[in-house]
Order: C-alpha cells, then structure tokens, then sequence
C-alpha cells in the first residue's frame, strides 16, 4: 500500500485509503477507482498524498537492505535464538522484493 | 555526570512538566492525568476542549495501532470503548509524539511500530486487552524522551558513547546518569498513577524476567521492541539489534509464521501510521 504524491496519480488507480479532509471528514472511502475528475479534486483539496493500492515501493536495493540486516545483527550473531529471529526476518525482507 | 545523584534525578523528571520546553498541552494533560480520581466524564470533556487533540485522538484510536473494526468517529464513544487507562495512555502518547521526533529522530516510528507489533503478539497470545498492550509499546521509551528534554548535552554524551565503544544505548545511560530510560519512564508513569502492569511494562522491557506482575505484557513489548529493531524501523539510540532474553522469549514461544505475522503487519501499516502526528 503506497503513499504517493497526488501529482503522481493516474486514472485507473484505486484508494487504499479514504481521502480524508482535515476535519477527518471521508471525501472518497477507500476503493474508490480514480479517474481524471477525481484526481483533479484530489489535487485541488490541498493534500500531498494519498494512499493507493499495490504492493509497496522499496527505497533501497535489496543488497542494501540485507547489508544492513547483518550490520543490525552484528553484535548477537550465534546468540541463543538469534539466528532463528534473523533467519525469519532476512525472509520477511526478500518477500518485500519479490 | 556519571556521579548523578538518583533522588535528584528522579525528582526532576517528576517535575517535568515545569520545564519551559515542553508544550502547553503536555502540561494542561498532566495536571489533569495527575489526579488520582479522574473520570472518564472529565477526560472525555477535556479532549473535546482541544480540537488539535481531538483530531489526533481520533485518528490513533482508527489506526492500524488499535485495529478496530468500523470508524470512531467521537472523544467521548471512544474514551467509552479504550477505557480510563488506555485512553490515559494514548493521550500521554500522542502529546508526546512531536517531542519525541524532536528527542530523537526515529523514536518516533520506532515506538508506533513497536506498539503494532506488541497488538499483534497480544492478539496472538489471546490477551483479553490487546489495547493495553499496544500503549505499553508505544509509551516504553517514554524515558528517553524525557532524559533528553531535561539533558540534552548528557544524552547527546551517552548516545555519542553508545555508537563510539559499540554498547546498547541502555548501558551508555547508566554510565551517564546512573538510571536508564527504563527507570524514567516508570518514575513519570508512577507519578501520573497509570496501571501497575503499564509501569512495569516501561520499567522491565529490556530485563523482562524481572516482571512479577505482568511478565506476559512485558515479554510481548520486549519482543516487539526487539523485532522493530530487526526490521530496522525507526531509530531508539543504536542500530544494533539487542540478544533476546531467552526466559521472554520462551514464555512467549512464538513460531515463526507468527513472527513472519507481525512484521508483515507492521510492513502493510507502518506508512499509514506515520500519519497519525
């Protein structure tokens, strides 16, 4: 589910997210299919981003993201249970490349 | 500074609230919290009175961090349904949050992870008040907030020594100040009579056998602690991930698709999460 800048969206995308005003009152509820008219609202409420649907855009590489992962666990390698916690989260972030 | 008298610390931190840098609403809140018969009638009133904080009580209460089903859309149905303690809890979180981002860069998405993933473990366990939970995480470095906010220049000291000689930012505060976030954090939640399972929650996660009263709501909020950290989300003083305590995790005896569980639930609501300040 990501966060992207309201310039950025394109007609054919679905809220992940009801677009809210910032009395919280629901403008469009979440699944609402974007076409161009709704994008223009979108843009003229003054808000920044939206949440739309899909799977989440990764900042950085997934080598970079593993290099940190073993600089994290750098100090408890071969700790009582540790290998197992890294082992679990090391899958959790490739799942996220996937 | 490393000869820092306890008493003198810990009354200081119990009169936080008269430091010139800590907002207004942090301290009208603590006034009101202090009271040790407060109802949820005056809480519920006293949200209401602050639209700034009525926006941002609402908008916690319908995050990912509670989970409940449907939206809450008043103070007063949602002081109802947390309860006095929680609502004590989400009250003192979301006042803090700015500070925190101020205290800290990082402790801020830290402490909403870690108060996802305590719910989710709670939930998990079958905890009959998951809610709770999820304040304790949240709140549990509630210490460092306060440690920076009354010594800026010794917490910088502890935190340049933490990354200097390579030691948990826990052993680098006891050098500094001779007491830890840990013991800060239960000192304020003492003070501002929270629930005896919340106190120890902030005063155990890093020793969680110590736990007497709650050693399962103290196991959760160490492991969800732990695993933020893992993740790498957020920053609390160091990036290194701390060794479990092996009593903690047994307790909990998490297998791995549960553990797979929380840290995909912290991935899919982290974002919308940061929202919430």
């Amino acid at each position: 589910m990501p966060k992207i800048p309201v310039s950025k969206l394109e007609p054919g995308m679905k809220l992940a997210k009801p677009v809210t005003a910032k009395s919280g009152m629901v403008m469009l509820g979440e699944g609402t299919e974007l076409t161009a008219t709704w994008i223009e609202r979108i843009q003229d409420m003054g808000i920044t981003n939206v949440f739309v649907a899909g799977p989440p855009i990764q900042t950085i590489s997934k080598e970079e993201a593993l290099d940190n992962l073993n600089t994290r666990f750098s100090h408890v390698e071969g700790k009582p249970y540790m290998n197992v916690i890294k082992k679990i989260v090391k899958e959790h972030i490739e799942g996220l490349y996937e | 500074m490393s000869n820092m008298d306890l008493k003198v610390l810990r009354h200081k931190v119990e009169n936080i609230n008269t430091l010139p840098t800590v907002p207004g609403v942090l301290k009208r809140l603590s006034v009101v919290i202090e009271k040790p018969r407060i109802t949820l009638v005056e809480i519920s009133a006293f949200i209401a009175n602050d639209p700034a904080l009525t926006t941002k009580v609402l908008k916690m209460v319908n995050s990912a961090i509670y989970g409940f089903p449907g939206r809450i859309a008043s103070v007063s149905h949602a002081t109802m349904l947390l309860g006095l303690n929680i609502i004590k809890g989400l009250l003192l979180g979301v006042s803090v949050f700015e500070l925190m981002q101020k205290a800290m860069s990082g402790l801020y998405e830290h402490s909403l992870a870690c108060a996802i993933a305590s719910r989710v473990i709670a939930q998990k366990k079958g905890l009959k008040e998951p809610e709770e939970v999820s304040v304790a995480g949240l709140l549990h470095d509630i210490g460092k907030v306060i440690l920076t906010l009354e010594f800026p220049t010794e917490y910088q000291a502890a935190m340049n020594e933490a990354q200097g000689k390579s030691i948990s930012i826990f052993d680098a505060e006891k050098n500094q100040f001779n007491a830890t976030h840990a013991n800060v954090g239960s000192w304020l939640a003492e003070k501002w009579h929270f629930p005896r399972n919340l106190i120890e929650v902030i005063e155990c996660h890093h020793r969680p056998a110590l736990a007497k009263n709650a050693p399962l709501e103290t196991a959760i909020v160490h492991m969800a602690d732990l695993l933020v950290r893992a993740r790498g989300f957020g920053f609390a003083g160091e990036i290194f991930v701390p060794e479990v305590n092996a009593i903690a995790y047994e307790l909990l005896n998490l297998s791995s698709s549960d553990i797979k569980d929380v840290l995909r639930e912290m991935e899919d609501n982290m974002e919308s999460a940061e929202d919430i300040s």
